[in-house]
């Protein structure tokens, strides 16, 4: 007997192992092909970044020397491997006294902003997870909240306000209500300082600063998604509430309190959780309308910047990458939870 | 005319002789109490960085004032005083404004004593020149002015390219060394040229020659981080975050005629959005605060409208025009008759009405050199001031024109009129630019004239056009001369090597006799006699018509109410940096 139980529990293991295995495989993969895409695009857009930065007395030569400088003077597959040996490597720009060395794991180096790609993200990155952990709390908090009460009330007037909630709450786009929020609440009642948007306070050094500044932006983002979570949880809890086992439980006499608590929002939160933590991992990958309007610096304006006033390629491949390995990391994550609650799956 | 966005990569320097006369002033307290010392002056702009912070690669108007301003020295500086004596030079790092000798072929500038950058070591004439080798370097000094390269005797290859690579690579230093040389003593700088240049101490006026050690360059990367030998000093700055200066406890007012250190410290704020930024001048929040930018439209109306704002505002016209490069290569618009079709049949009321007005806008011109740059300028006899001008268009008189093309030129005159193919227009995409293309395209259409329009991206715009292979039948630009001297706007808008012809005019059959009028100008060393041949050549490119629509635009600038010294720096086209001061 328990020879069968070990060998079971040993193919058990050895399965999800090798489900594991398989999905970092392909998220690996899948990175490196985005990486590709964007060079590949980049490769065939009408703009030239090197004449970009050309300056006013612009020769061919000077052109040639740019496009060199910026790397863009081989095909789009040696640029794209040169970005994939920097992330191990490192790289260098320049020669002589002009040499740059930018350390492994190197995005590349901007030259429209004077620094390694690696040191902008690790600038942009702790602005834009403050703002996706404040608005995903917020919004979970708030949605999931509002999505409970309205399926507990259901038709009743609570019901009816939170409709209007939803109904606001995703047809105004953020930067409708971002913006309104800004300039009719925020600056008006000077709430924050117009200078001091944007302005970076550590959450470690300065936690009122922190939260002072990001509270308007949070609840800009998450007003929208709060919107669209209410109307989830609500109609999930009501799905749920007409399950078998929902009215087994009130047959025997369970409370409604416990009902709701116990039986009822535990699967019907699964799935929200699922989806939240996919747009979680989206909202990593830069709030570009949101940082735009409150002036945070973070990866969405950091790609923004660089897709429309500069041509930037390294930022972009790096940003862009970087946004598609949250959502793919998200999904592993996500992929393996499931996994790991039902067999079938790694099994399949 | 608004869809041509001011070209960003110029300096704005110019004479206004005629400024005074011009320039609508409102809310210029000219008579101002005096400055107090103190505070911080805050600097908002919507930039997220400036173009350049690197002394030898900053080319935009509005930063040389301020960089040159408050934290880098030159030879020789704009006289900071407004009006027309603000368009002199005065010594800077220099003890005059260069000694020339050869007729203008050999320049020499010798440094004042005690000048020091802001870890205290002394400046010496191998910076200066260590500085503007870097100008060489087109592989790491990018987007600054090329001068050096064009007036240096430095040879060049069959190209026309500087066999002198920069101080990176070292190729051909020997013979930038014979170029420029130092004094034993390290204190006097010698340029010698390779052409005669009477106005060559102008562009030692731009921040090519602030000084630069060897041991202290850093390449790309001075562009964050610029030495500092002014009365300020960089202490941080961070792109989309600010540019903090504070005093420099190096600087001496004793060694320096120009600058002044009134506020304790000076905060360029960047990144800040459009509409907040409006705001802080609209309601007067940030009362130490002044506007690096132009507001949007309907702000800046408002603005204007409103008396309460209106005083901490200045209205003038700036040494910028706006104009349409008719493109007249083979192909394009090469018909005299078409051209002038198009420029008869445009509708400057309804344009000028929609970006603001004239007294917001701007006027039309008639002319690419402005009517407040004094000497060089002087009335055409076309475009505006042809009698079959008509301010709201006169398709009718257009109508006659193409008739005329239609058996002078019938490709052209069938790329005009045919829907299939049309005139096209390149403009940057923006909101703006398409309000305009609503009113040019009926307007043309009346006269029969087909026209499209080529979107292009903003931020790739000037590069596009300046691909003769990409560039369309027309394209938006503005244009301010480099400094007082029409040399600095008629051989590059209509020069072939003169690096911003869009009207591709080469091959025009009256291009030879044009290019034979700019360099006899070029050659004259005669002030007088030189504005002369400009103010000819002028008319010749006009009656060309390689240039359609002119406009001669105005600028606004705006500040909060606790900042005092506030005056316009016609030269710079922008604040009058070294006046400003915090009110106490």
């Amino acid at each position: 007997m328990r020879r069968i139980v070990q060998s079971f529990e040993e193919s058990k293991g050895m399965a999800m192992l090798k489900y594991v295995s398989r999905r970092i495989a392909i998220s690996i993969i899948i990175l490196v092909l985005i990486s590709a895409t964007v060079f590949i695009i980049f490769n065939y857009l009408p703009f030239d970044p090197a004449r970009l930065s050309c300056g006013k007395h612009c020769t061919p030569e000077i052109i040639a020397g740019n496009r060199h400088r910026l790397g863009l003077d081989v095909n789009w597959w040696v640029q794209w491997w040169r970005f994939l040996e920097g992330i191990f490597a490192g790289r260098n720009y320049g020669e002589g006294a002009a040499l740059i060395h930018c350390g492994a794991p190197a995005f590349g180096y901007s030259f429209t902003q004077h620094e390694c790609v690696t040191t902008l993200l690790g600038q942009a990155l702790p602005v834009t997870v403050s703002l996706a952990i404040g608005a995903f709390i917020m919004w979970l908090v708030l949605g999931v909240t509002l999505g409970v009460i309205s399926a507990r009330f259901r038709n009743t007037w609570i019901d009816r306000l939170s409709t209007v909630f939803v109904l606001v709450g995703t047809s105004l786009p953020t930067f409708i209500s971002g913006l309104l929020l800004l300039l009719f609440i925020v600056l008006k009642f000077n709430l924050i300082s117009p200078l001091d948007l944007g302005t970076w306070h550590s959450p470690l050094t300065d936690p009122w600063g922190w939260f002072s500044s990001y509270f308007w932006p949070w609840l800009s983002l998450a007003l929208i998604y709060a919107a669209t979570y209410t109307r989830f949880t609500r109609s999930n809890v009501i799905e749920t509430s007409s399950e078998d086992f929902i009215r087994t439980a009130r047959a025997k006499g369970v409370s409604e309190r416990k009902v709701l608590w116990k039986h009822t929002l535990r699967p019907a939160l699964a799935p929200i959780l699922t989806i939240a933590g996919l747009d979680f991992a989206g909202l990593l990958g830069g709030a570009i309308i949101t940082e735009q309007i409150f002036q945070l610096p973070g990866l969405g304006r950091l790609t923004l910047q660089a897709v429309l006033q500069d041509y930037d390629l390294p930022i972009i491949v790096a940003t862009t990458t970087l946004a598609a390995a949250f959502v793919v990391i998200a999904n592993l994550v996500v992929d393996l939870a499931y996994a790991l609650l039902d067999p079938r799956i790694r099994i399949s | 005319m608004s869809q041509s966005p001011k070209r960003r990569a110029i300096a704005a320097t110019l004479a206004i002789g005629v400024a005074a006369a011009t320039a609508l002033v409102t809310g210029l307290q000219s008579a101002q109490a005096a400055p107090a010392k103190g505070g911080t002056l805050y600097v908002i702009t919507h930039q997220d960085q400036l173009d350049h912070a690197d002394p030898q690669r900053i080319y935009t108007g509005r930063d040389i004032a301020f960089m040159e301003s408050y934290v880098f020295r030159t030879l020789v500086m704009y006289k900071p005083v407004p009006g027309a004596a603000g368009t002199g030079l005065v010594p800077d790092l220099a003890t005059n404004t260069g000694v020339a000798t050869d007729n203008g072929k050999t320049w020499a500038f010798t440094l004042r004593p005690g000048t020091k950058y802001s870890d205290g070591s002394a400046i010496v004439c191998a910076d200066v020149k260590y500085a503007i080798s870097r100008t060489f370097a087109t592989d790491v000094i990018t987007g600054g002015p090329s001068y050096p390269m064009q007036y240096l005797d430095v040879p060049q290859d069959a190209k026309g390219n500087s066999t002198y690579a920069g101080p990176y690579k070292k190729t051909g230093q020997a013979d930038y060394d014979k170029a420029v040389t130092c004094s034993p003593d390290n204190r006097t700088i010698t340029f010698h040229l390779n052409v005669a240049k009477p106005d060559f101490n102008y562009a030692m006026s731009y921040p090519i020659s602030s000084p630069v050690p060897a041991a202290k360059d850093t390449g790309d990367k001075m562009d964050l981080a610029p030495l500092s030998e002014g009365p300020y000093k960089v202490v941080s700055y961070k792109v989309k975050g600010e540019m903090d200066l504070v005093r420099n406890p190096n600087w001496s007012a004793a060694t320096d005629m120009v600058r002044t250190n009134y506020p304790d410290k000076v905060i360029l704020k960047f990144g800040v959005s459009e509409d907040v930024r409006d705001q802080i001048f609209l309601k007067d929040t940030q009362k130490t605060a002044i506007n690096f930018d132009a507001m949007q439209l309907q702000n800046n109306i408002s603005f204007w409208n409103s008396p309460a704002s209106k005083t901490r505002g200045l209205n003038v016209f700036d040494p910028y025009t706006n104009y349409q490069a008719y493109n007249v290569s083979k192909g394009h618009l090469d018909c005299l008759d078409v051209r002038k079709a198009l420029f008869f049949a445009y509708p400057y009321d309804a344009i000028i009405k929609l970006n603001g007005g004239s007294t917001l806008y701007g006027t039309p011109g008639d002319n690419v050199i402005k009517s407040n740059e004094g000497v060089d300028y002087a009335k055409t006899t076309s475009h505006i001031n042809d009698k079959n001008f008509m301010s709201a268009g006169n398709p009718a008189y257009s109508k006659t024109l193409l008739a005329t093309a239609k058996t002078s030129c019938p490709a052209t005159y069938a790329k005009a009129t045919s829907a299939d193919q049309g005139i096209t227009i390149d403009v940057s995409d923006t909101a703006a630019a398409k309000k305009v293309a609503a009113i040019v395209t009926p307007a043309m259409a009346a006269a029969g004239i087909v026209v499209k329009y080529n979107y292009i991206p903003s931020g790739s715009y000037y590069s596009t056009i300046q691909d003769i292979t990409k560039q369309s039948d027309i394209s938006g630009a503005g244009w301010g001369p480099d400094w007082a001297n029409a040399s600095t706007v008629i051989p590059p808008l209509f020069l072939k090597d003169g690096g911003f012809d869009l009207s591709q005019n080469w091959d025009d059959p009256a291009y030879p006799a044009f290019k034979a009028l700019c360099d006899k100008a070029n050659a004259t060393l005669n002030r007088s006699a030189q504005a002369k041949l400009w103010q000819q050549a002028a008319e010749y490119a006009m009656a060309q018509y390689w240039v359609g629509e002119v406009a001669f635009t105005k600028q606004q600038l705006s500040w909060g109410s606790k900042v005092g010294g506030v005056d316009f720096w016609a030269p710079q086209g922008t604040f009058l940096f070294p006046s400003l001061y915090v009110k106490g």
